[in-house]
């Protein structure tokens, strides 16, 4: 007998009814979030198509891979699979529930045939079973919470409303029992909880009454659920598809450029402040970025500052902002609240932005304040100070160096570029010019170049892309010396150019296009690759093993893995660290931090444990930077000197 | 409240020995200009000062024209007006004459302070001249300066400790690094102001020169004869550099 | 030539200015400053408790003239540097401060540029005010005594309200036979004992380089370099010091330096006798016992 819509229930049409004012309640809920988001700045950009509320362009394909199938929640298997059963199930019961919804206006047949028994019965009971278990999974959850959901502080509404949830599938689960157990002996075909609850636990007798009062608790509770979800943290049902749709793909921070040209104009006072100090600095992404976390803390649990002991967690900085936005506090000051020191640990290495399930920018929230910390107060750590002041004095940031600009190419013949006739632009940068251990990463890809013969020139005076400016949070230095640099490189006709520094590679292909410099650029890595394809080297492949450090610049930032790897694996044989490609774990001197007198432990001594555990021979890195920082991070486990640059490798494996 | 600070812009006080090298019997002119350290010290003192008092800052050099873009900075960090008066002269009585024109060109200066020394000809003495020609007292090497009661209180960082130290009345200080005056990284705001600061430029004047006649310029060699003591075995390395400190009869 | 000698009693900074002043005559004469009898002999002697340059000024400019004095010779110091300006102008006399050599023919040497430089010039005239740098000269040994005329000091234009000795214990920097000094590399304050206890075996003083001073992990008045003090230990231990120039400009007449360094590439390699490439804590308190031992 087909199952009948209402059966033993007076009145029933009064559920169907008060779904009416549910979504009334419901969207006013959404509305009411929108309202918050709104309060934020309208991004202005003129090149971004399909700008939507100011907010920005909206992906679909991110939304459906990252927003609705959360292809990274399952980087965490257990509250993946978790999430999956409760998402799933309910998208199931709530398509079950639709369908019955379908059968009583137009009478469409669900409720006959093999649809009925596999669908109707079947899968729904199976959707709600498996809902059941992922509640039970993040009840249990909440009662012991790992440290990254409860560090620093535990978002709050979750019980109630999964419990409520809980309670839904219970009393769904026993009106189904209670009706097939009024059925007196014939179980229904698919529905495996029902009969179980009919045949074990409820008795034919009172199945009636059961029922009667089960089928109105489950109704109208999950009414109310609907219309609790948007005053909820189940809110991001809406809001985190909506926020990685709004995510721009590009791996990056994508922290822009800045224009300062309003302030040459007499009223610069007026200007709206540079980087963020207040909820109200914020765009609307970000305002969205702050309503969709769940503080679920994997950004935390990945930061390589939060993991040695200093003051930052990028949970705790999403954390802060939601709370202030919450209490509609938009226009305190928040800098001192999250500490200078905090702003100023983040290496910026996007391993937080990686992990983040809902796609959220942290790195950028925190180089705002970092940006407005520099740029309006003054205030910059010593060390970081000194470096940015020597990078507006001396075009470097290497204060205090033994070394004159020319002395990485003593006693080598470097080619300088010629216009109209050097190919390749070789970009020294600062730390290759400048830093001692690097000057050798200069030398030795200047030595694979001529042996492949390539035609190359640098310039007569290294010099800084400005990248470390900006990361301390100093683009209008950033901006000074770009435009610079774009300016001498027209006036050179440069077109091509090989970095041998990662930052010096994302600032050029990242953020000098948009001040009008556009270069084809070529991470050194990447060019000897291209020698090696070309054949162009003659390369010996030695017995040793090598492990690779992403540079975050150069990986996460870029994408760019599998150059450097092909390049190890045509000199030795490639080992991996746990933490590789875009799970790699910082060397800590990024965001300025090379700079840095660091707090708590330290980042490279971490890192270069990890790498030392793996046995190889020899520490590979594509960036001096890491190559500074795991070379000093080495020595507290070795006094070996393992740790070199991919040219330096192959320079010395080439005959 | 009105300070005024001297200031002047140097060749590259960092260049690594290694590359040091001279031309015209001066630093190269390839090196990058900037501001003294410790002048930066000074206006930074000066600053503090000026902000605790609601007072009003001066910024004087004596250089070239070129100068005044490095002088900005100073003017970025908080001084209300640069005073250039142009010169070429390194002559510490001549530089300090011109200054002294510049300072009488403005009312009521209340203190001056200056680097403790300059950083190319590291002489230290021109405040001290000026200070004399000014009729006021000069005192070297300040860390920190305090107004209270109408008198000036300073802590001047001797070889032995600090001593503080009160006058009244205008007087000239030379400023030492400190790291309470660790110089601010100018705000981006602050930077566009002081394009529009007003900036004076004064021809210099005629000043007696000292009788001192330059013969010779030269750069130092330096001798690089370091033994380097194996270090595999601390003890042992240890060992092997307590005798060698003895044979050789240093200790 | 008629030389004035202007000093704290302080049987060093005298005796060095007293080596100094052989150069322009037999016998100079003296304002010895603070309390106590004054140390060699002199032609003149003068004597005030003040100390303040401000205050002795006018009395000085007076004496100058009326004694006419060609070479006024000072140190390198807080009185050294605040009389030496003020002199020049009121006397109309050239001044020559941080003077490192002298030459016949009043030819002196100075650096310039950090110490990156050396400026020789030729005084042309006298009055002369020199300031002579520390540790460049060896020091007279004064003998006797020589009694003073008391110096009318008529106004103090600057009071002195206190007066701190930070280096109350152990050996004064600049007279210290071993000098163990740490800079950046040495990460923190409390490792700063490590080198205290090596000193302390060795009747040696704690000195700090300008980064480690700035760090705030030393006092200002260990500071040596161009800008700090002037030492001339027979052994200066650079522990974690790197050699900027300025560092090295306050090293110049130690006798054998030992750098103790991570960084084999660091400059004060380039100034070392003996250098030890490594982490000063594995080296730091094996040195401390083994000089323990070998008393």
């Amino acid at each position: 007998m087909p199952r009948i819509p209402y059966w033993n229930i007076d009145y029933g049409i009064i559920i169907d009814l008060l779904a009416i004012p549910v979504a009334i309640v419901f969207f006013y809920g959404l509305y009411q979030q929108w309202l918050l988001i709104k309060q934020g700045k309208m991004r202005v950009i003129p090149s971004i198509d399909n700008m939507i509320q100011g907010i920005g362009t909206f992906r679909l394909k991110a939304f459906l891979v990252r927003g609705i199938l959360n292809a990274r929640l399952y980087r965490k298997p257990a509250s993946g699979i978790a999430h999956g059963f409760v998402f799933w199930g309910m998208v199931i019961l709530f398509i079950g529930t639709n369908l019955v919804i379908l059968n009583i206006l137009f009478g469409l047949p669900v409720f006959s045939g093999g649809f009925n028994r596999w669908f109707m019965s079947f899968m729904l009971d199976l959707a709600g079973f498996l809902t059941l278990v992922g509640i039970v999974f993040f009840l249990v959850r909440r009662m012991i919470p790992p440290d990254r959901l409860r560090l620093p502080e535990a978002r709050k509404g979750f019980v109630p409303v999964s419990g409520l949830l809980g309670l839904i599938l219970i009393t769904g689960f026993v009106t189904e029992g209670a009706r097939i157990a009024a059925a007196a002996g014939s179980l229904e075909a698919g529905a495996f909880v029902g009969n179980f609850l009919a045949s074990n636990l409820i008795s034919p007798a009172l199945a009636f009454e059961i029922h009667a009062v089960t089928w109105w608790v489950h109704g109208l509770l999950s009414l109310g659920f609907v219309a609790y979800i948007p005053y909820s943290p189940l809110v991001h049902i809406v809001l985190a598809p909506v926020n990685v749709g709004f995510a721009d793909p590009a791996p990056n921070v994508k922290m822009g450029v800045m224009d300062f040209s309003a302030f040459e104009n007499e009223d610069a006072e007026e200007l709206p402040a540079l980087g963020a100090d207040k909820l109200a600095d914020f765009t609307r992404k970000r305002f969205l970025d702050f309503s969709s976390c769940l503080w679920c803390g994997r950004c935390q649990e990945v930061c390589p500052a939060y993991n040695t002991d200093k003051p930052l967690s990028p949970k705790g900085v999403i954390v802060t902002l939601a709370d202030r936005l919450a209490s509609g506090k938009l226009d305190e000051s928040l800098i001192d609240g999250i500490s200078m020191d905090a702003i100023f640990n983040c290496t910026t290495c996007a391993v937080c932005m990686e992990a983040c399930p809902v796609s959220i920018n942290q790195p950028k929230t925190i180089m705002r304040f970092r940006q407005n910390l520099v740029m309006e107060q003054s205030r910059i750590p010593e060390l970081m100070g000194k470096a940015v002041a020597s990078l507006e004095q001396r075009a470097h940031p290497f204060f205090g160096t033994g070394s004159g600009a020319a002395e990485w190419r003593k006693d080598l013949d470097v080619p300088i570029f010629e216009p109209g006739q050097t190919e390749y632009l070789l970009w020294i940068g600062c730390s290759v010019a400048y830093e001692q251990r690097a000057q050798k990463i200069g030398r030795a890809m200047v030595r694979i170049l001529q042996k492949a013969g390539t035609s190359f020139g640098i310039l007569e005076e290294s010099r800084c892309t400005g990248d470390p400016a900006k990361q301390m949070g100093n683009e209008f230095l950033f901006a000074e010396i770009a435009q610079q640099n774009i300016e001498d490189f027209s006036a050179l006709g440069i077109k091509k150019i090989i970095t041998l520094c990662p930052h010096c590679f994302n600032s050029f292909s990242r953020h000098y296009p948009k001040l009008g410099g556009e270069y084809e650029i070529i991470p050194h890595g990447s060019f000897i690759k291209i020698l090696m394809d070309e054949k162009k080297l003659n390369l010996v492949r030695k017995d040793q093993l090598i492990t690779y450090h992403d540079p975050c610049y150069l990986g996460r930032r870029n994408g760019i893995y599998d150059d450097p790897r092909t390049v190890i694996a045509g000199v030795g044989g490639l080992v991996e660290m746990p933490r590789h490609r875009n799970e790699s774990f910082c060397c800590g001197g990024g965001g300025g931090n090379y700079w840095a007198e660091e707090l708590g432990s330290r980042i490279n001594q971490q890192r270069a444990g990890e790498a030392m555990e793996t046995n190889a021979d020899t520490i590979a890195v594509a960036c001096p930077f890491c190559l500074l920082m795991l070379t000093d991070g080495l020595k507290k486990h070795t006094e070996e000197t393992k740790v070199f640059d991919i040219a330096e490798i192959v320079d010395a494996s080439t005959v | 409240m009105h300070i005024a600070v001297l200031a002047k812009v140097v060749p590259d006080y960092l260049v690594p020995s290694m590359d040091f090298e001279l031309s015209n019997n001066r630093a190269h002119e390839r090196f990058s200009r900037m501001l003294g350290l410790y002048d930066e010290n000074a206006i930074e003192t000066a600053i503090q000062i000026k902000e605790k008092t609601s007072g009003s800052l001066t910024l004087i050099s004596y250089g070239s024209e070129n100068d005044i873009q490095f002088l900005r900075k100073g003017a970025a960090m908080g001084a209300d007006q640069l005073i250039l008066v142009k010169g070429t002269s390194d002559d510490a009585a001549v530089i300090a004459g011109n200054l002294v024109t510049a300072l009488q060109s403005i009312d009521n200066v209340d203190l001056v302070l200056a680097g403790q020394q300059s950083a190319d000809m590291d002489r230290g003495v021109v405040p001290g001249i000026l200070a004399q020609m000014l009729g006021v007292p000069f005192i070297p090497q300040i860390g920190y300066v305090d107004h209270e009661n109408g008198s000036w209180t300073v802590t001047q960082i001797t070889a032995q400790g600090k001593r503080e130290l009160e006058f009244s009345g205008p007087g000239v200080l030379s400023i030492t690094s400190i790291p309470e005056n660790v110089p601010r990284i100018p705000a981006v705001r602050a930077i566009f102001a002081a394009k529009k600061k007003p900036v004076i430029k004064l021809e210099s004047t005629d000043q007696k020169k000292m009788a001192l006649n330059e013969l010779e310029v030269a750069i130092p060699k330096i001798e690089c004869v370091c033994e380097f003591i194996d270090v595999e075995d601390p003890g042992q390395a240890v060992r092997i550099l307590l005798n060698r400190l003895n044979e050789e009869r240093y200790l | 030539m008629k030389t004035l000698i202007i000093e704290n009693i302080d049987l060093k900074k005298i005796g060095e200015l007293k080596t100094v002043s052989r150069y322009f005559c037999e016998l100079p004469d003296i304002i010895a400053l603070g309390e106590g009898d004054i140390p060699g002999n002199y032609g003149k002697a003068w004597q005030s408790s003040q100390t303040l340059p401000p205050n002795l000024l006018p009395s000085i400019v007076q004496l100058a003239k009326l004694e006419n004095y060609e070479v006024i010779l000072l140190s390198v110091s807080t009185l050294g540097t605040g009389l030496a300006g003020p002199l020049s102008a009121a006397l109309s006399a050239p001044v020559v401060t941080e003077v490192t050599a002298i030459h016949s023919d009043m030819v002196i040497e100075r650096p310039i540029y950090g110490g990156k430089a050396i400026i020789k010039q030729k005084i042309e005239s006298t009055p002369v005010v020199l300031t002579i740098r520390r540790k460049y000269f060896e020091p007279e040994v004064l003998e006797g005594h020589t009694s003073s005329i008391p110096l009318n000091i008529e106004s103090e234009k600057v009071q002195l309200i206190s007066e701190k000795n930070e280096q109350t214990d152990g050996v004064p920097l600049e007279d210290a036979p071993v000098v163990v000094s740490g800079g950046r590399g040495i990460g923190n304050a409390d490792n700063f004992s490590l080198l205290q206890t090596l000193a302390d075996q060795m009747n040696g003083a704690v000195g700090a380089s300008r980064g480690a001073v700035d760090e705030g992990w030393a006092s200002p008045t260990r500071q040596i370099g161009q800008t700090g003090k002037i030492v001339a230990p027979s052994v200066y231990f650079a522990v974690g010091v790197s050699g900027a120039s300025q560092h090295l400009a306050g090293i110049a007449n130690s006798k054998c330096v030992v750098a103790i360094n991570k960084d084999e590439e660091a400059n004060i390699f380039n100034r070392a006798r003996f250098g030890l490439v490594c982490d000063y804590q594995k080296i730091i308190p094996q040195l401390t016992q083994a000089i323990k031992e070998n008393r």
